[in-house]
């Protein structure tokens, strides 16, 4: 894992982007390309840390046939083509490697269509998650993938990461949410993959696509699903003496047949930094809270919030049921605000992801303290215990020395902890170039080739953000070298 | 971590604490209307690191990024780290400034007329009669479509609190002033409204990066209002700005003086039930929408203040559902980026229009005027307070 | 360093190795979907996937399974802690012991001859199976089909409870399947949250055994909820069961009468029922052979053409006693990215030669 100083390389100018630029400018209008150093220097970072290359000129386009010419002014002058949303991904999916063609989708930015009968909606790529849930609200519905990120990320974006939030437990990640996807391919043609019929036929190039981390092709139109909202949500915090008796009544939550909507789980590390930003009236001195939410009808949901309060107070838990809207909006708003907490700690931090399987939370936990106290980090627990998705958040700073190595080391050792118990990589950030030597841990040779297969499926020339997700050895041979040569820098 | 200062002259630290997790985008109007990285607070601070650091040449594109903020600080808010956005931006439009000398030339002209109370309120009233006869084309200028050819006279009535009357508001606007006196005289307190001897409070050439001129300004309102007496302020853009005088001079006395500084709705909040309340009828009808000047919501936080002290006197109170995002108008903002202005105020239009409302109410006047000029019925809180009262 | 789990399971080792990496292979199953997208060409070796549990984690609501495994046995295993799948298996459907007359499915001739039949006589070979014991008496929630995991995820159609249980492809976590060069390859994770790498179960299901051949999967299991029934409602619009009724799992229309399928808290299920007008507990009518794949709302405008059909509101497939005469088209772009997929995993289309995932 490369870890560097956010996003400030310099360098000198290079002009083959210059004919290349005309092109674009013919193609889409000289208002809707960028090619100056400023714009070039901005994309070519996303919310991580990892930036190896940086960006050709910044393209925004406001509609598919936009998309499609600049795909076409790429093949032309053989240029890799990387999509952008909003840039809040945590690992470098859309930080380019080489100097791709940018596609930035915050202009496409329209809800083209609600449909409340059949609970869908086409979206442009660039419509922002939490727009969405707030335009169809007035109906009773919302989009149920919610990553913490939600009033910034865009619905392109979670489409390619298939992105995850703490409501996902009992709704299911973005794939399951979406029905259709328009996809410019490398080639600069359009298809629609899926549909709104039941059982479009053909593979679920859709399912496919969900996850692909812009490397199949670049989502222009995304018929997603819409939720209708429960008609009544209860919220309980529940404080632990001991993580483990806090773990041991997420598994009996769980096991009693129970689907809460959300089970988020925080250390005391975290409650304390929580609590210092917003009063949220999260107790201190517990060593673990959860947060457990259940929706649904209201007697069942009574009934639900009864049996979570027993299993909590039988592991030794005080619970507090949220009595009102208000007091329910502050301990979410405690929940969402950890991550800015933290933040402040120091100037940079390491967000990771990995999944474990419920039974080994505490296991995994008791190492994850273990390693960043012997790397000398500060770390704090904040996670989607429900789906055993661990997010260990390093804060520290690059500039002391050692610091990124100390933090990539941790990371590793995290993730070697998670999959020797029979975790995964990645719950819901993806792979780009921050998991992408990690692939090996998890797959075979043989698996990554099916992986590349599946790629060369849709971009045979591998032009779309190429180099990320597969190792090079399983990437394709012409974007191999990628990373050996770094283009020059942005500005002239 | 070592304090360390770059080209900009700002803590290095304030600069790297931002994390670049874009949790501000969404509520930046530049961002919201362009999409482009460069007009979002995490683009605009990255490239005040590369500039800070000395890595990039201030190339136009970057002084764009700057000058196209409409330091509206909605970014603050939506900040998880507490990113001091709005002090970066002023330093480094400041830096801009005196390295490259950007600031249009009628720009500095205007700003120096501002700090001549006499000179604007002449300029003003010869506007109003052109107006009239219809010799200017208001709407491309910018200024109000019916400026007061005469003013009433705003005399003071004790010294209990200081009413600060600054520039163009006095020039424009001074009905808000009485409104304000009003309705201040309501609670039983006097009032001494600040006049020429405070003429200006140096926002906008902070925001223009005419450091040294605001810095000016400052020691002169400072020193032309001194005493322990509370100062109360209508407008937003001044209110942040006299409450910022603590850092911008970075000395005890004008700590001190800050700390007397209040927002009008602010200090009425802690009053309201001194006032005797009007009965439902005597209430201002219609729908009125609530637009939180972003140097009231993001800036002094006083906007729940607002609701408080309005909401006895309305009939109807009506939230906008963008979440304060700000107008456009942004002080001279919109004179200087007239497009990007423009296009920010199309969404609050849509949200006004959306929300169905009879009447706007904006404790600003760069934004009432901002508004107006789109159309909107604006008026400041306390005139419908004033109405109201007057009615009971 | 660490490295990828080691494939130990001799069952699958011994499937790979039959499969080999060369020569036209299919996958039976039970046979019970084995027309879907055409039968394969005559002369092809049939193989058999492993069957049997092999992991179950009833906290962790996770089950490996062998691809060989009916579906009946495996929720069978599933309802002793009071799980299951959102696999098919019949249950819900008409006659509520989940068992196909023969007279629901397409013309019979899906059916391999009669072997696959309950009777146990068209059992792989008897090894991978319990001796019939183990099998649920009927009464259980599912019936005796022979109908296997395997090709629930090969064929990749939802049970009538789609609209409240989710597609079953959103419960397949993880895949073991032999790639057309004859390696075992794992597709997805085991954990119940995963996105390492690109999502490879979702393009084997409902791939029909084109792609690769299923060996084992890990697949997410449900509570069963405490409380489950169907309700007869006529003269209603199907529409304001879907949305009224919070509980449904599945709303069916016949054209005239509707049957939701209530799910849940007991208390629940009540509620809803008190806001209908009179609901009794009737199971729905045994489902037309065909399918036919629609958006929900083109629903309401079925014609003469579908003959008797039960529709499923809310998702869009109805079950018809006719082809359809006119599915949705399959635009040039999209068939010939589904040609390409088929070309890049199996280049000598030894999979299941013959049969397309693009005919139905
Ligand atoms: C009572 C009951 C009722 C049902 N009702 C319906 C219904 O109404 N509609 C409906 O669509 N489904 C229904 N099903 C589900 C249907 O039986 C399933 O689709 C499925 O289980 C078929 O399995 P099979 O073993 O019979 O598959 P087969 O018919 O043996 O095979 C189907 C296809 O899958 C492939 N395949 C099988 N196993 C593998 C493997 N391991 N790897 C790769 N490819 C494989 C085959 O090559 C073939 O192409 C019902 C099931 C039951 C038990
Ligand atoms: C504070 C914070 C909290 C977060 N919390 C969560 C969380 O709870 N759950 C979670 O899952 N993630 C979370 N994330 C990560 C991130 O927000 C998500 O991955 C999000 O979906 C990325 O969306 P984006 O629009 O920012 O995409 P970007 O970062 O711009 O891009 C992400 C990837 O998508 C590709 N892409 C973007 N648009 C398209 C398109 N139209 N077509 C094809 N490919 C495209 C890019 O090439 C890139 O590979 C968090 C991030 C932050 C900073
Ligand atoms: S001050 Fe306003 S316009 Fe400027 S970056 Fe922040 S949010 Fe955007
Ligand atoms: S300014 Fe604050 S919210 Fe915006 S990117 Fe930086 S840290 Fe995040």
């Amino acid at each position: 894992m490369r870890l560097g100083r956010r996003n400030r390389q310099g360098g000198a100018r290079h002009d083959r982007t210059d004919r290349c630029v005309a092109d674009l400018v013919g193609a889409l209008g000289p208002e809707r390309v960028r090619a100056d150093g400023a714009a070039r220097h901005l994309a070519s970072a996303d919310a991580s840390m990892f930036s190896d290359g940086t960006a050709g000129p910044v393209c925004f386009p406001d509609s598919t046939e936009h998309v499609q010419a600049v795909m076409r002014v790429a093949a032309s002058h053989d240029r890799a083509v990387l999509p952008r949303g909003a840039g809040s991904g945590l690992s470098g999916g859309a930080a380019p490697l080489g100097d791709p063609i940018v596609v930035s989708t915050t202009r496409m930015n329209r809800v083209l269509e609600v449909d409340a009968e059949d609970r869908v909606a086409w979206v442009q790529p660039g419509v922002v998650n939490l727009d969405l849930s707030r335009q169809v609200a007035p109906l009773g519905l919302h989009f149920a993938p919610d990553p913490s990120s939600q009033q910034v990320c865009t619905i392109g974006g979670n489409v390619a990461n298939n992105s995850g939030g703490p409501h996902c437990l009992a709704y299911g990640v973005t794939s399951a949410h979406v029905l259709a996807v328009e996809v410019v391919l490398s080639s600069g043609e359009a298809v629609v993959l899926g549909g709104l019929d039941a059982e479009p036929s053909g593979y679920d190039l859709r399912g496919a696509f969900v996850g692909s981390e812009g490397m199949f092709g670049i989502a222009t139109k995304i018929a997603v699903r819409l939720t209708p909202d429960p008609e009544s949500i209860k919220t309980l915090l529940l404080s632990f003496d001991s993580v483990a008796d806090a773990a041991a009544t997420v598994g009996a939550v769980i096991a009693s047949g129970l689907v809460p909507a959300a089970v988020e789980m925080m250390d005391q590390r975290c409650v304390a930094a929580v609590e210092d930003f917003v009063q949220a009236g999260y107790p201190r001195e517990a060593a673990a809270v959860l947060l457990i939410e259940v929706d649904g009808l209201s007697r069942g949901v009574e009934a639900d919030t009864r049996k979570v309060a027993e299993i909590g107070r039988a592991h030794g838990g005080n619970v507090r049921v949220a009595a009102d809207e208000e007091e329910r909006a502050l301990l979410w708003k405690g929940r969402k605000s950890a991550f800015g907490a933290i933040a402040r700690v120091a100037p940079d931090y390491y967000l990771h992801d990995t999944v474990v399987p419920r039974s080994k939370l505490v296991e995994v936990l008791k190492a994850v303290y273990e390693i960043v106290d012997r790397h000398d980090l500060v770390a704090v627990n904040v996670f989607h215990a429900g789906d055993g998705n661990l997010h260990p958040l390093l804060a520290y700073d690059s500039r002391q020395p050692g610091a990124n190595e100390r933090v990539a080391a941790a990371g590793q050792e995290i993730l070697e902890v998670s999959l020797a118990v029979g975790g995964v990589l990645s719950g819901e950030h993806g792979i780009g170039v921050e998991k992408r030597d990690f692939m090996e841990f998890q797959f075979t040779a043989a698996d990554l080739e099916q992986q590349a297969l599946l790629r060369r499926s849709f971009d045979p020339h591998c032009r779309l953000n190429p180099g990320k997700v597969l190792p090079s050895a399983h990437s394709c041979a012409d974007v191999a070298s990628l990373s050996a040569s770094r283009p020059d820098g942005v500005w002239g | 971590m070592t304090d360390s200062l770059g080209l900009l002259g700002v803590d290095q630290a304030e600069l790297d604490s931002c994390v670049a997790c874009g949790l501000c985008l969404p509520h930046c109007p530049t961002y919201r209307v362009t999409g482009a990285d460069t007009h979002s607070p995490r683009g605009r601070i990255a490239l005040m690191r590369v500039v800070d650091e000395g890595i990039a040449p201030l190339s136009d594109e970057i002084v764009e990024s700057f000058d196209s903020c409409i330091q509206c600080r909605a970014c603050e808010t939506a900040c998880p780290g507490d990113v001091p956005f709005g002090h970066l931006l002023e330093a480094t439009k400041e830096f801009v400034e005196t390295t490259q000398r950007r600031a249009p030339w009628w720009l500095k002209l205007g700003l120096r007329g501002l700090t001549r109370p006499r000179l604007l309120r002449f300029v003003s009233s010869s506007l109003a009669v052109a107006q009239r006869l219809r010799l200017v084309p208001s709407r491309r200028m910018g200024i109000p479509e019916r400026l007061p050819v005469r003013r009433r006279a705003l005399r003071p009535t004790g010294d209990d609190v200081w009413l600060f009357t600054g520039c163009v508001m006095d020039a424009w606007q001074r009905d808000v002033h009485l409104a304000t006196k009003e309705v201040v005289e309501a609670t039983g307190t006097t009032v001494r409204p600040t006049g020429d001897a405070a003429p200006c409070c140096g926002a906008l050439h902070t925001h223009a990066g005419l450091g040294d001129d605001a810095r000016k300004l400052a020691a002169r309102v400072i020193s032309a209002l001194d005493g322990d007496n509370a100062i109360l302020v209508n407008s937003a853009g001044c209110g942040a700005a006299l409450k910022d005088y603590g850092r911008l001079l970075d000395s005890d006395e004008a700590r001190a003086f800050s700390e007397r500084v209040l927002d009008v709705h602010e200090w009425l909040a802690d009053r309201i039930d001194q006032i005797e309340m009007p009965d439902a009828q005597a209430r201002t009808g219609g729908r009125v929408a609530i637009q939180d000047p972003c140097h009231v919501r993001h800036v002094q936080g006083t906007h729940m203040a607002v609701r408080r002290v309005l909401e006895p006197f309305v009939s109807e109170l009506v939230e906008l559902d963008d979440e304060g995002m700000c107008c456009g108008a942004g002080g001279a903002f919109s004179l200087v980026q007239r497009q990007l202005a423009l296009d920010v105020r199309d969404r609050k239009t849509a949200a006004i229009d959306r929300a169905e409302a009879d009447v706007v109410v904006s404790a600003n006047p760069g934004c009432s005027m901002h508004l107006a000029a789109a159309g909107h019925a604006v008026r400041h809180p306390v005139e419908l307070i004033a109405e109201a009262l007057r009615s009971r | 360093m660490i490295t990828p789990p080691v494939i130990d399971d001799e069952a699958l080792l011994a499937f790979a190795a039959e499969i080999g990496p060369r020569d036209p292979v299919v996958v039976r199953g039970g046979g019970t979907q084995w027309d879907v997208g055409g039968a394969p060409n005559g002369d092809v070796r049939e193989v058999r996937a492993p069957s049997g549990i092999v992991e179950y984690r009833p906290d962790e609501m996770t089950v490996c399974v062998r691809a060989g495994t009916t579906v009946a046995e495996l929720h069978a295993a599933l309802a002793e802690n009071g799980q299951r799948t959102a696999l098919p298996d019949g249950s819900g459907l008409p006659d509520g012991s989940g068992l196909p007359d023969g007279s629901g499915w397409p013309d019979g001739s899906g059916w391999p001859d009669g072997s696959g039949l309950p009777d146990g006589s068209g059992l792989p070979d008897g090894s991978g199976r319990p001796d019939g014991s183990g099998l649920p008496d009927g009464s259980g929630p599912c019936g005796s089909s022979p109908s296997t995991v395997g090709g629930a995820i090969a064929v990749g159609r939802s049970p009538v409870t789609r609209l409240g249980d989710g597609h079953l492809r959103d419960a397949v976590l993880q895949l073991h399947y032999v790639a057309a060069d004859g390696r075992l390859v794992t597709a997805g994770g085991p954990t119940v949250k995963n996105v390492s790498g690109f999502d490879m179960c979702r393009i084997l299901v409902g791939s029909l055994g084109t792609l690769g051949c299923i060996g084992d999967v890990i697949l997410r299991t449900r509570p069963i909820p405490e409380h489950e029934q169907w309700a007869k409602l006529d003269d209603i619009e199907p529409q304001i069961v879907l949305n009224t009724v919070k509980t449904a799992t599945a709303v069916l229309w016949d054209g005239s009468a509707v049957w939701a399928r209530l799910a849940g808290h007991q208390v629940d299920v009540e509620d809803d029922l008190a806001r209908l007008p009179d609901a009794p507990e009737t199971p729905p009518p045994e489902l037309p052979p065909f399918r036919w794949s629609r958006r929900p709302k083109d629903l309401y405008r079925l014609g003469e053409e579908t003959g008797r059909f039960v529709a499923e509101i809310g998702v869009g497939v109805v079950h018809c006693e006719r082809p359809d005469p006119d599915p949705p088209p399959i635009p040039a772009g999209v068939a010939a990215l589904n040609r390409r997929v088929r070309d890049l995993f199996d280049p000598d289309r030894r999979f299941n030669p013959g049969r397309s995932v693009e005919r139905t």
